[in-house]
């Protein structure tokens, strides 16, 4: 029972805590930042389990967590807000030349992010980029001038 | 017949520069910032507490308890963590030893809820009733001090009462975080 609870309860601090490190999930993630989403998910797992290792207590737990992210998936389809809330929105961090600063500022991401994304698009110079869009899922688009 | 299943496709994801589709909510943003900002001094404080001791294991946390005529006096956690061992430590003074032993009462509640799992030194003996248990040990001189290590299961409010006889009993109460 209390497994339960403190799954739900992890499950719903780390997803606020990630939310609100910075939005650098998936492809943006630093070697760094990964260390500290593990280190984040290992504190979550001993407050969750506690000293009951058994396959029950462990079994439930993972259920619970499934079963909030279904419930936060679900919620998300069918609430356009909450999606925003919980993965946030796309925003431009470049546009026709010129570097969009306060969203820089915001979301803590250099122009060496944004030339990185462009070189893994086998775009040498930051002048061929037209656009850069940082996704909700944390990767950053680019469109060329060429497009 | 339309079909269920399909749909068709509207352009409703708001544009840049009536070029881009990319759905940015600006505004939305900006809020998200400075809800952001409220959040990070949120969670300063909650560091800043917890290393106080608010919430358990720190100088807040401390608290020390004394009879009037100082026979018995207790230190103990006035805020603890379920699951967590503490230690409660009962001073003995001179009156509280009578023909070479001390009769301490505990309330139920310590062994209960506050989940009393061990006894430093070991009790002669241990007698159930009024309430609680009366650890008997044998006793010389002051100063001595009993022990009793703690580690309660759930969160809640707990009170608990230390006594020896003659003396006025101590109570107090126990916040036990979850």
């Amino acid at each position: 029972m209390s497994t339960i609870v403190h799954a739900i309860i992890g499950y719903f601090v780390l997803l606020f805590t990630v939310r609100v490190l910075a939005r650098r999930p998936g492809g943006q993630l630093t070697l760094f930042e990964f260390v500290i989403i593990f280190l984040i998910g290992g504190v979550a797992i001993a407050a969750t389990v506690g000293e009951d290792h058994s396959m029950t207590n462990c079994g439930t737990g993972i259920l619970a967590v499934g079963l909030m992210h279904r419930l936060v998936s679900w919620l998300k389809e069918r609430s356009e807000r909450f999606a925003v809330i919980v993965d946030g929105t796309p925003l431009v961090l470049l546009k026709q030349g010129e570097w969009q600063l306060e969203t820089m500022r915001g979301m803590r991401i250099d122009p060496e992010d944004v030339m990185a994304a462009a070189r893994s698009k086998s775009v040498n110079s930051i002048f061929e980029v037209k656009y850069a869009i940082l996704e909700r899922n944390g990767t950053i688009s680019i469109i060329t001038h060429e497009h | 017949m339309t079909n269920p299943f399909t749909k068709p496709v509207e352009d409703t994801v708001a544009r840049v520069d009536h070029e881009v589709a990319v759905g940015e909510d600006l505004r939305f943003q900006r809020s998200w910032w400075r809800f952001e900002k409220g959040v990070w001094v949120f969670f300063v404080l909650v560091i800043a507490l917890d290393l106080a001791g608010v919430f358990g294991r720190g100088p807040l946390a401390k608290a020390e308890l004394q009879s009037s005529d100082r026979a018995v006096g207790i230190r103990y956690e006035r805020i603890e963590r379920s699951g967590t061992p503490s230690m409660l430590t009962i001073e003995l003074g001179p009156k509280a030893m009578v023909d070479g032993a001390t009769h301490l009462f505990v309330s139920d509640n310590v062994v209960g809820s506050l989940g009393a799992r061990r006894v430093i030194p070991e009790p002669s003996s241990t007698e159930i009733g009024h309430g609680g248990l009366t650890y008997t040990f044998p006793a010389s001189r002051p100063p001595a001090s009993i022990r009793l290590e703690l580690e309660p299961a759930d969160a809640g409010v707990f009170s608990f009462e230390i006594a020896v006889p003659g003396v006025d009993a101590l109570r107090a109460k126990i916040l036990v975080m979850p």
